[in-house]
Parts: structure tokens; C-alpha cells; sequence
């Protein structure tokens, strides 16, 4: 979801746009030798698709509303991360000044989330996953998976920060819209996963040679690149830790309050927030103050644990099935 | 999609300003409404204002505001609300009023640029101020082939409906759904290949040259047969 103007202050829009302008800076300053290569033609193709793509809805489980595909990982599997962060960038700007998706001051906010964070940073987890896994094309699936799904989380918790810094003044709790946030985004990126997986897995069958090759080779190449993963995965961890950000001093007192509330919400029908929780195996930990808490982020966790051990078994069973399928065509 | 205007280029008095103005004035009541104090309510109506005297200087119907708006303004509010509403409605009204107010304005803003700026006016600004060729040259290739590829998949969703009689269950929505966008893929690679070659074979060099748009005293000879 692109962020429109009015929802984060002036500062805070300011900071991410330079932080944008400087990614997109380094990004055309790395491929500046490759001008006359055939990369101008490369990014430029893969953003028109990535945004013809981002016109296919699809329909979300459950639910009535439908997704599309964000593309950063996608983007950067095929082109490298400079090259996918600058096709991020030009979609983002065309949607912003052609069909005005997404405000024009939050043009940098935008371009840090999904152009930095989601291409960029999801490279670096695709890279240094792939590298753990082995290198072959079911590793680079199975890489390019998790990444999809760590790359938008990251993304949510950085606008999560971000809102949260745009209205210091106001003392609201900020915890239960980051709940939802995170949830929100959780189902997002399982969807942008799995579209992910089934078009890379559908090129790395026909055009194998369109997957950019490795191209870390000195060792401060890769240690940044291990440095942007493990920022990218914090970032994605700590989505699972923002209920803990509550603007109240005293813990205990707002723990005890949430408390209530959860007990209040529970003669409700059930909804989203109240599944989110891990269910307290015994009746007696349910009465420790700040189960509730620990509760949500120990099934942050434990999720993003399951959607990395899912990311596994899928690029696996595609990985066979595409070999499979091989030879069939 | 009918995002892009497609209608012949019009020649108000916001179409004959120079482009740099034009982003120039949008941004301005951009920051404008966003560095004003929450509850500095006049302050938004004087820019509503100004952003309601550019539409109708710059002849947009409203229409076209209406529908753009109806698509924009559930999404913004579903945001906005969330503040008060983990309040319990108690509180937190004047920042969803602010968020509102300073969203609908700057998308009403940036509705008046994209009328107003044509894509290439915009991609001479953005030379202008000094934005990388680079980066110039893939957005007006990107936009060459954005809406061709998009044509493509509309195709392809035409072809898949009339191939599998409009199977509309989900999974195989999705599974084909994302192997047409992997054909899609494949298929624009290669396409960007032969353009490449195409482009080299006629000796481009990496160098990358403005068209300089013709000037007044160089239309005179047209002019002359009038």
C-alpha cells in the first residue's frame, strides 16, 4: 500500500526521502560503467512490468479484498539490487506523477519501503540466503521466498516507526494499530511470497540465464550485504515486537491494562487481533502479567520461523516439480 | 486504465507554465498544509481554495476528481480512523481530520500536476534539475513499454478467461495468474534484449542525447502556408 501525503509529518517524509535520494544515488553511481550494457533497457522493461504486474489483484484468502504483487525482490532477483532498486524507484515515481498513487512528498517514504528496503535490502536476504543454502536454483527459490515475505515485513515495521515518530505529541496507543499493521502486512507477504516464488520458479525453468548471477566476490562486499540481511530481518522481527511499544512508563501498569481490555474484547466476537496470540497451554500462565504481551511476539516469532521453514518446502516442491516438468516439455 | 489523460493536449493558462513551476506550486501547498499546526483549520480551507482555483483554471472536469477521490478516500480513511477508534472514539479526532484534510489536499495537488504536466515536459524538468540521464532514459522507457505490456496482460487475461471458460476458483487464479506474469516476464527480457541490440546495431554508444523541443522562429516556415 503506497502512503499518501498527510499521514507523516514534514521531518520524518524529509529524513526517509534523503535516505531514498542517497540509496537511488549509490545505486545509479554502481551501474554508471554499465550504461552501455544492457541494463537501461533491462530496468526500464522490468519496471513497465512490475507495474503491469501490480495491476493483477489476487483475491486474498478469507477475506474480500484482493492483493498485488510488490515486486521488490522480484525485481532485484532478475537485475541485481541496483539495478531493482532503480526499477522500484521508476514505478513508484511513474504511479506518482502519472495516475498520483502515493503523495508527492511521501514520494521518498515510498521509494524507502519499497525500493530500498523491499529490493535492495530483500536482495542482500535473497544473497546471503541463497549462498546458505548452496547456491543452485532451489536455493535461489527457496532464498527468494523468504526474502519476499521479510522484505515487506520490514517495510510494515519501518512505517510503523515512522508513524509513530510523525505525531510525538500525542500519547495515544499507538501498539494495537502496529498489531494490526503487522498482521495486515503478514498476509500481504505470504501473497507476494508465493506469487514470487511461482514466477521465479517459472523463469529459473525457462530463461535460467535471466537470474542475475552472484557478483559478491571481495569479502567487504559480502560482509555489507550480510549487514543489510540481518537489518532487513530485525526489522521484519521487530514488527512482532511493536505491541511492546507503549507510550506508558510504568510496564507492569500498561501490561495490566491491556490486560483488561483483551478481557473486555473477549465477549466479543472473535476478530483478527484476537487470534493473534499464542494459545496459553496452561490456563495458569494466563494470569502472569504480561503474558499477553510475550504471547503475541512469541507467535511473531514462532511465524516467521514457520513462513521460512514454509519457504523452504515450497521452493523445494517447486524446484522438483519444475524439474519435473522439464522434462515433460 | 484510464489513469493517463488521453485527451489532446489543452492550452490553459496552468498548461503554458513552465514546468518547474508547475512542480514547484504543487509542492508548495503540498508542505504548506502539512506544516500547518493540527487545528490551524483555516488554514486548509484557504488551501482548498488555491487547489480549487487551479482545477477550474485548468479546466478539470469534476468528474474526473470525483471518481479519483471515491477510489482514494476509503483507503485514507480506514487509516485515519485507527488512531481514535483504539481509543474508543474518546479522543484523537483533530489528528484524523488533520490526516484527511492534508491527504484529499494533496491529492487533489498532485491530480492538478499530472493534468497539467505531460510526460515529457516532466522528463525535460526532471533534466533540468539535474536528475541523472540515466535514470531520465529508463523512465521514458519504462513508459514506452509500461502500457504495452500492459495491453499484453489484458490479452492474456482475455485469452486465459475464453481458454479455461472464466474458472474462477482461487487456487487457480493465483497459479495462473502468477505463470502469466512470469510469461509476461520472459517475454518483455527478451523484447528489452532486442532492443538492446537493435539500439547497438545503430551505434548507440551509451551516450544518451536531448531532443530539443522546436522553437518559435523555427515553425515560421510552417506557418508561412497558413
Amino acid at each position: 500500500m503506497h502512503v499518501s501525503d498527510g499521514i507523516l509529518s514534514v521531518p520524518v517524509a524529509g529524513v526517509a526521502a534523503l535516505a531514498s535520494a542517497t540509496a537511488v544515488a549509490i545505486s545509479l553511481r554502481q551501474l554508471r560503467d554499465r550504461v552501455a550494457d544492457r541494463i537501461v533497457p533491462f530496468t526500464g522493461m522490468m519496471a513497465a512490468l512490475i507495474f503491469a504486474g501490480q495491476m493483477v489483484n489476487f483475491p486474498l484468502f478469507g477475506t474480500l479484498v484482493s492483493g498485488h504483487l510488490m515486486g521488490g525482490v522480484l525485481a532485484a532477483v532478475v537485475l541485481g539490487p541496483y539495478a531493482g532498486c532503480l526499477a522500484l524507484t521508476l514505478v513508484l515515481l511513474v504511479q506518482c506523477l502519472l495516475f498520483a498513487d502515493g503523495g508527492l512528498m511521501a514520494l521518498g517514504v515510498n521509494v524507502l519501503h519499497m525500493a530500498v528496503v523491499g529490493s535492495m535490502g530483500g536482495y542482500a536476504v535473497y544473497a546471503v540466503g541463497r549462498r546458505v543454502l548452496g547456491g543452485g536454483p532451489r536455493a535461489a527459490l527457496a532464498a527468494a521466498i523468504a526474502a519476499s515475505w521479510l522484505s515487506v515485513m520490514a517495510a510494515a515495521a519501518l512505517f510503523c516507526l515512522e508513524f509513530r515518530l510523525s505525531w510525538p505529541g500525542a500519547d495515544y496507543d499507538f501498539s494495537k494499530i502496529f498489531t494490526l499493521m503487522t498482521t495486515l502486512h503478514s498476509a500481504i507477504g505470504v501473497g507476494e511470497a508465493v506469487i514470487t516464488g511461482v514466477v521465479v520458479s517459472f523463469v529459473l525453468r525457462q530463461r535460467p540465464d535471466l537470474i542475475a548471477s552472484d557478483t559478491a566476490n571481495t569479502a567487504s562486499d559480502i560482509s555489507v550485504r550480510v549487514l543489510a540481511a540481518g537489518v532487513v530481518v530485525a526489522l521484519a522481527v521487530a514488527a512482532f515486537l511493536a505491541p511492546f511499544a507503549s507510550p506508558h512508563p510504568d510496564g507492569l501498569e500498561a501490561v495490566s491494562q491491556h490486560a483488561d481490555f483483551e478481557s473486555l474484547a473477549r465477549e466479543q466476537p472473535a476478530t483478527a487481533l484476537a487470534d493473534y496470540e499464542f494459545p496459553s497451554l496452561v490456563p495458569r500462565w494466563r494470569s502472569v502479567p504480561g503474558w499477553q504481551m510475550v504471547s503475541v511476539s512469541l507467535a511473531g516469532i514462532l511465524g516467521t520461523l514457520s513462513v521460512l521453514c514454509l519457504a523452504l518446502l515450497l521452493g523445494r516442491a517447486l524446484a522438483r516439480a519444475s524439474s519435473s516438468d522439464a522434462s515433460v516439455e | 486504465m484510464d489513469g493517463a489523460p488521453t485527451s489532446p493536449r489543452a492550452e490553459t493558462l496552468c498548461h503554458q507554465l513552465p514546468g518547474p513551476w508547475k512542480l514547484g506550486l504543487s509542492l508548495a501547498v503540498i508542505v504548506s498544509g502539512l506544516v500547518t499546526p493540527v487545528a490551524f483549520w483555516p488554514v486548509y480551507g484557504v488551501l482548498g481554495t488555491l487547489v480549487f482555483i487551479g482545477h477550474t483554471l485548468a479546466a478539470i472536469p469534476l468528474a474526473y476528481l470525483a471518481r479519483r477521490m471515491a477510489i482514494f478516500l476509503p483507503l485514507l480513511l480506514m487509516l485515519s480512523i485507527s488512531l481514535p477508534a483504539v481509543e474508543g472514539f474518546r479522543r484523537g479526532g483533530d489528528i484524523m481530520a488533520a490526516i484527511l484534510l492534508r491527504g484529499s489536499l494533496s491529492f487533489l495537488t498532485v491530480l492538478w500536476l499530472i493534468r497539467v504536466l505531460p510526460f515529457d515536459q516532466l522528463l525535460q524538468t526532471l533534466i533540468g534539475f539535474r536528475v541523472p540521464v540515466l535514470l531520465v532514459a529508463m523512465l521514458a522507457f519504462m513508459h514506452r513499454y509500461a502500457l504495452l505490456l500492459w495491453s499484453e496482460l489484458r490479452r492474456m487475461r482475455v485469452a486465459r478467461s475464453a481458454r479455461t471458460f472464466d474458472r474462477a476458483d482461487r487456487q487457480f487464479r493465483w497459479r495462473t495468474s502468477a505463470q502469466m506474469i512470469g510469461m509476461l516476464l520472459i517475454r518483455a527480457m527478451s523484447r528489452a534484449e532486442r532492443v538492446h541490440q537493435a539500439m547497438c546495431a545503430r551505434g548507440w554508444d551509451g551516450q544518451f542525447r536531448q531532443y530539443e523541443r522546436p522553437r518559435e522562429a523555427d515553425q515560421m516556415p510552417m506557418r508561412a502556408t497558413d
